[in-house]
């Protein structure tokens, strides 16, 4: 029996403006909000909206990621028909060749999408943090008679030109796509999510891969071509809560919104809309006496004897006394050595910082960066980074960067 | 064929032992689904310790009142123990035509002596479930393959506990210790009233499958119903019993206010790291999201599992999944299981509260040391 809806995922992004936090780890892997990865977001969307077949479509650095989706248990994605499937490039009687473009890691993937027969395919992105109902979209696309839809967020009009805006009319149909355009005739941002009826979409992936000219992309090529020929295009406005964590600023940003679910929208403490992640398996965490945690998000392995402020702390991170840390994102792993202060910043994975090291400062006036040390880096006792450092490499005792 | 990683032993694990114990906590449950540490369940910990070892074919026998332990278990995967080829077997009773309810261990063994007939493993490594350890199970065997001992009993050396001591009533459970000359166990004496360190039976055995098997059956057949008072016990002359000191931590609950000092103890890292360091202990996944500190919370010493919200102030706690505590409570010395609600203002010390417990605004609770104040599952103070 064919399904009703599958959803393909791009996880294959390099994620280069993440530079050190993705040297060795697709984008999709990178570790958000405590205990989970921001592929854990669009999954967990997934199931949580009935849609039990995801193809993840992957190619840079996808060891990691391949590990952590695993058999996709922990998402309840290991069915016995669906489920999850990472579908990296392969070699095939005509040659290989890696994903050129978004259309065409799908266009690859067209014999995997065939083998479930869907009616609908949803495209994912899996670079953004998200909760959202995409069996609301489906409805919605249904409703209209769609052949297409995208889902838009509004934005505002002097952001408008830095997206691919969606122009529609009353009735949300699609008349006209600007890709960041310099005058802005709409301010319905894409999303980068799309629901295709799977016939539609099949057809014009041929067509597009047979065009020798075109990127194989969705946004430059696909969308533009199906407006091209008049086909049922239709917007659906989303108004929850979504972020683009493509950049270093707005990965600590949308982390430091996670602390402030109020009013920044993003709650993860949703018990009907749960966002799952494979777990650490390490014990609860632990505060010591003399530690002062405030306004802070903690998990399991955690051992705090210093002061935590206003921070997300991953799994099994070590603050020791007399340690400060403030406004920082400190992924799995890492130890914070006595008297060391970090602020302001993203610690990497299994890093270690060492006694009395400085790193990254609370902004003043336009000094506002976001430090970042990648993962496994050993910053030495006094050491100093300064705020906008992006470190890869270990640091020596006493050096400034 | 058995996996090269695997140990050639099999595991039975008596989930019900020493349920009278801790009376509070077992009345709806048995000893081995007692929450403890934060975020596990008593069996959890023999299960990892028996899996970190190697041993892949585990049955639970089941007695009474094991809904929750069914629910904590499902298929065994958090465990690793989903598997075609052993893995987690749970046998209640009438699990079969023959089966009946069994009081002692030789009837709950004697039900099963088909399914081990039928098993591969030359060992049989058995546990009851109310002392949490991270135990080397390897070890264990290996002593008792180079002692070339009929049965390996481990033991640990301590005080023997107040309550157990004065524990008079008929129904407080059996328990063991042993008189050792070099390390073959000479005597065991059963419910001993003697003070001092004793070599106290952790009732984790090593059999010989077909040792067993024969063992059980024959004595079945006698009308044995225990284990140790019916077989061991009479028969050390003849037996090569011996004993095996477990020297690592080790955590045994023997009544309510040891389950409480048990947990408080671990908040001392060393503890913490002596019991959970070596391998890990799994449990059943919740996908909590991280606890969350929110302005005004105030935590020292505390051990606190995943999805709590914290707003008031903790001290000296070790607060289990999902537990909320509202602006302006103060919060000490207690042990508060999963999703335990106190509220705005709420005073407390000293207190055991069970699952989903709501202590309302403003109520002060008060324990002490020697007494701690213990909440019943769903109650509302």
């Amino acid at each position: 029996m064919g399904k009703e809806m599958i959803a393909m995922l791009l996880a294959g992004g390099q994620g280069s403006r993440l530079y050190a936090l993705t040297q060795k780890l697709a984008k999709p892997a990178v570790p958000f909000g405590g205990k989970y990865r921001i592929i854990d977001f669009p999954l967990s969307n997934c199931v949580n909206s009935g849609i039990d077949t995801v193809g993840i479509l992957t190619q840079y650095q996808p060891l990691i990621l391949n590990e952590y989706i695993g058999n996709g248990q922990p998402w309840d994605l290991d069915r016995l028909y669906g489920g999850v499937h990472v579908l990296p490039p392969y070699q095939q009687a005509s040659g290989s060749d890696w994903y050129k473009g978004t259309a065409n890691a799908i266009y690859q993937n067209i014999s995997f999408i065939d083998r479930y027969d869907p009616e609908y395919v949803i495209i994912l992105s899996g670079d953004q943090i998200c909760k959202q109902d995409y069996s609301d979209f489906l409805r919605f696309h249904k409703e209209k008679g769609a052949e297409f839809s995208v889902a838009v967020m509004e934005v505002p009009w002097e952001e408008a030109s830095r997206f691919g805006l969606m122009v529609a009319d009353e009735d949300d149909k699609i008349t006209e796509f600007q890709e960041k355009p310099k005058e802005p005739k709409s301010n319905l941002a894409s999303m980068g999510i799309y629901i295709f009826n799977w016939d539609i979409l099949r057809k014009y992936l041929i067509e597009d891969e047979e065009d020798p000219a075109s990127e194989n992309d969705f946004g430059n090529n696909i969308i533009p071509n199906l407006l091209k020929d008049g086909r049922k295009m239709y917007a659906y406005h989303f108004n929850g809560y979504w972020k683009d964590v493509g950049t270093i600023s707005s990965l600590w940003e949308a982390n430091m919104e996670v602390l402030d679910p109020e009013h920044s929208g993003i709650n993860l403490f949703d018990e009907k809309w749960k966002i799952y992640s494979r777990n650490s398996g390490m014990t609860g965490h632990k505060i010591n006496t003399g530690a002062h945690v405030e306004n802070s998000m903690i998990t399991d392995g955690c051992n705090i004897s210093g002061n935590v402020k206003h921070s997300i702390l991953f799994a099994g991170v070590k603050v020791e006394e007399g340690a400060y840390v403030e406004d920082a994102v400190v992924m799995g792993n890492t130890i914070i050595k006595a008297g060391a202060q970090v602020k302001h910043c993203i610690i990497a994975e299994n890093v270690i910082i060492g006694q009395n090291a400085m790193v990254g400062q609370m902004p003043e006036g336009d000094e506002a960066g976001v430090a970042t040390v990648g993962p496994g880096v050993y910053v030495g006792d006094d050491a100093v980074i300064g705020p906008n450092a992006m470190v890869s490499d270990n640091v020596k005792d006493g050096d400034k960067q | 064929m058995t996996n090269s990683n695997n140990t050639n032993a099999l595991g039975i694990i008596f989930p019900n032992a020493y349920d009278e114990l801790v009376p509070e906590l077992t009345s709806e449950r048995l000893m081995a689904s007692i929450p403890f540490a934060g975020r596990y369940r008593m069996i959890d910990f023999v299960l990892s310790s028996m899996v970190n070892c190697g041993i892949d074919n585990i049955t639970v026998l089941v007695r009474e009142n094991y809904f929750s332990l069914l629910d904590h278990l499902g298929s065994g995967r958090e465990w690793d123990l989903s598997r075609k080829n052993g893995g987690l077997n749970i046998f209640p009773p009438f699990a079969q035509k023959n089966m009946g309810v069994y009081t002692g261990r030789v009837g709950m063994i004697a039900s099963i002596v088909g399914f081990l007939k039928s098993q591969k493993e030359k060992y049989v490594v058995m546990s009851d479930t109310n002392i949490a350890f991270n135990f080397d199970f390897k070890a264990l065997l290996d002593a008792h393959i180079a002692s070339e001992a009929d049965v390996t009993i481990a033991y640990t050396k301590e005080n023997l506990p107040e309550s157990i001591l004065k524990a008079d009533e008929l129904n407080k459970g059996m328990y063991y210790t042993l008189d050792l000359e070099g390390d073959r166990v000479k005597r065991i004496h059963i419910n001993s009233q003697e003070t001092g360190v004793k070599n106290f039976s952790m009732n984790v055995y090593v059999f010989e499958r077909e040792y067993l098997i024969n063992l059980i059956s024959e004595a079945f057949k006698r009308g044995s119903t225990y284990l140790e008072r019916d077989i061991l016990v009479p028969h050390l002359d003849e037996m090569k019993v011996m004993g095996y000191e477990y020297k690592e931590y080790a955590a045994r609950i023997d009544c309510l206010k040891g389950y409480f000092d048990a947990n408080m103890k671990l908040l001392d890292n060393e503890n913490l790291e002596a019991l959970f360091g070596e391998s890990p202990i799994y449990t059943k996944i919740r996908d909590d999201n991280p606890t969350r500190y929110v302005n005004g919370a105030s935590a020292r010493n505390v051990m606190v599992a995943d999805g709590c919200v914290i707003e008031g102030e903790i001290e000296n706690c070790i607060l289990f999944r999902g537990v909320k505590i509202g602006k302006g409570a103060k919060v000490k010395n207690a042990v508060l299981m999963q999703d335990t609600v106190i509220e705005e203002g709420v005073q407390a010390e000293y207190i055991i509260t069970d699952k989903k417990v709501r202590v309302s605004e403003g109520k002060e609770l008060k324990g002490t040391d020697t007494f701690p104040i213990f909440v019943a599952k769903k109650q509302v103070v």
